[in-house]
């Protein structure tokens, strides 16, 4: 009933007491997230002999953030409910800043292996989205199609990929690497949001049949268009004044090219 | 069943972030050294099968960018993400009777979209007018010889009103707070497309010289309102 919440509250508790005052605790801008990509298998996540937190399922994500910097001694990750370890990682020191995910995921074997990815949280340019595609799924190479074309090809286990691109919608499947079938998922509709990087995580077995995605969302990434542009020809007049309003339309009427040639003339 | 690990958390806080690898100031007094990639560290104790395998993207694959396109949603509107859309303004005071709002995004070269000459263009990417943040709306001065709907933007004094209508058929009244002219160059970006805070609606037009070589003002005028 142990909620790892309330774990991490004690555990903040204790370094707030045992902390350097001038240190670098303040790791806010670290980002840590931790994702359970492993289908079928709910694990509890032991360290230093004790459970921090239980039943961890398939998609289940913890926020690792006000971890940052710290180290998670004889981190051990079990089968729910048992002492069987099924991945023994040590000594876990964890991102002191960054934006970071760590996925638990199986190798292309079928092992199940954790993985740290650095992910790049760079501002995207005004209208446009980041696509970050990761294969952490127990299968070979593979190729990732968008929009019926190869955008990544001969992709193995635990590389990714990543593109900026103008928001909108993406189709995107995974075939066999130098294949056209069969498509072992998708295809699938990815919403690419403006000033959002969507990371799309192939996960599960093909041997299996349990190939699916997990997808993980950084949002705040946007940039302001660079200028606004409001006019391209002189105003019809030389001045502001709203008393020439009601001038305005027939100086609309005489305005044409010739106008305004006259009036790049007196501009320049 | 109380549970504090003993030895979760080693108060390892104190990181230099320089160069290669962090030093990591343990609680004991030893120095831990950690890689600066991957920030997993191992055990350095073997251990029996499965291991720890640390994978940070060994690979960084370059994508085939020319064959990966976003389709663009209809009409290359951007994805509006509020339900309350700007659809049509009224500001008397600059003798602007009524003209339709578009939703508007960004040029290829990454200048913000403007519509045609009697049009207003809403930055959808951003906020709503009413919603927290800056609602940015955009309209010409002049445009193809034509008076912009915004032609008098910079007459626009404090205490103005003027009237957004939305798609749901609902009006809502600003009044202008602020008026500015800025160089181009140095338009506050920052301040005009904020995505957070107190709703603004930022009203933009062009002013100052026209430069017939560029076909272009030198300055824009921005106007800040807020609801009323």
């Amino acid at each position: 009933m142990r909620t790892f919440r309330a774990l991490l509250g004690a555990l903040l508790a204790l370094a707030i007491v045992a902390a350097v005052p001038s240190s670098a605790s303040a790791q806010a801008d670290a980002r840590i997230h931790l994702i359970h990509g492993i289908p079928d298998t709910d694990v509890d996540v032991a360290a230093g002999g004790e459970n921090v937190f239980t039943n961890f399922s398939f998609s289940d994500t913890q926020d690792l953030s006000s971890l940052a910097g710290a180290t998670l001694e004889d981190l051990q990750v079990k089968l729910a409910g048992t002492d069987t370890v099924a991945l023994d990682a040590g000594d876990v020191t964890l991102p002191s800043s960054g934006n970071t995910t760590i996925l638990a995921h199986l190798d292309e074997d079928g092992t199940p292996t954790l993985s740290v990815f650095d992910n790049d949280d760079s501002n995207v340019a005004a209208g446009q989205g980041r696509l970050i595609v990761r294969h952490t799924a127990a299968a070979p190479r593979v190729d990732i199609k968008a929009n019926g074309n190869v955008a990544f090809a001969n992709v193995p286990n635990g590389a990714q990929g990543a593109v900026d691109l103008a928001a909108g919608t993406i189709s995107a499947e995974v075939v066999p690497a130098g294949a056209d079938t069969p498509v072992v998922i998708g295809p699938a509709d990815l919403p690419i949001v403006e000033g959002e990087a969507l990371i799309v995580y192939a996960v599960g077995s093909l041997a299996d049949d349990s190939l699916t995605v997990l997808t993980e969302t950084i949002t705040g990434l946007h940039s302001t268009p660079t200028r606004v542009n409001t006019g391209n020809s002189p105003i019809d007049n030389g001045s502001n004044g709203l008393a020439l309003v009601a001038l305005a339309g027939a100086a609309a009427l005489a305005l044409g090219t010739g106008a305004r040639r006259r009036f790049a003339t007196v501009g320049a | 069943m109380h549970l504090i690990p003993r030895v979760l958390l080693p108060l390892a806080l104190i990181a230099s972030a320089c160069g290669g690898g962090d030093q990591v100031q343990a609680a004991d007094g030893a120095d831990v050294s950690t890689p600066a990639a991957p920030a997993v560290s191992t055990s350095t104790t073997p251990q029996p099968q499965p291991t720890l395998a640390v994978a940070p993207g060994e690979a960084a694959l370059s994508p085939l960018a020319s064959q990966i396109v976003a389709l663009p949603s209809a009409g290359g509107v951007p994805e509006v993400r509020t339900s309350r859309v700007p659809v049509g303004m009224s500001f008397e005071a600059i003798g602007l009777s009524t003209a339709p709002i578009d939703p508007v995004g960004v040029l290829p070269n990454g200048e913000m979209e403007i519509p045609g000459a009697k049009r207003v263009g809403w930055y959808s990417f951003g906020a709503s007018p009413g919603e927290p943040g800056s609602a940015v709306l955009a309209a010409h001065i002049a445009f193809d010889g034509e008076r912009g709907a915004f032609r008098y933007l910079a007459d626009s004094t404090a205490g103005d009103r003027f009237s957004v209508t939305f798609s749901d058929g609902s009006t809502s009244t600003y009044e202008i707070v602020e008026r500015a002219q800025y160089d181009k160059d140095e338009l506050p970006f920052d301040r005009v497309f904020e995505r957070t805070g107190d709703p603004v609606i930022t009203l933009i037009s062009c002013g100052g010289q026209f430069q017939p070589t560029q076909a272009s003002y030198q300055d824009n005028i921005v106007a800040y309102a807020v609801p009323v």
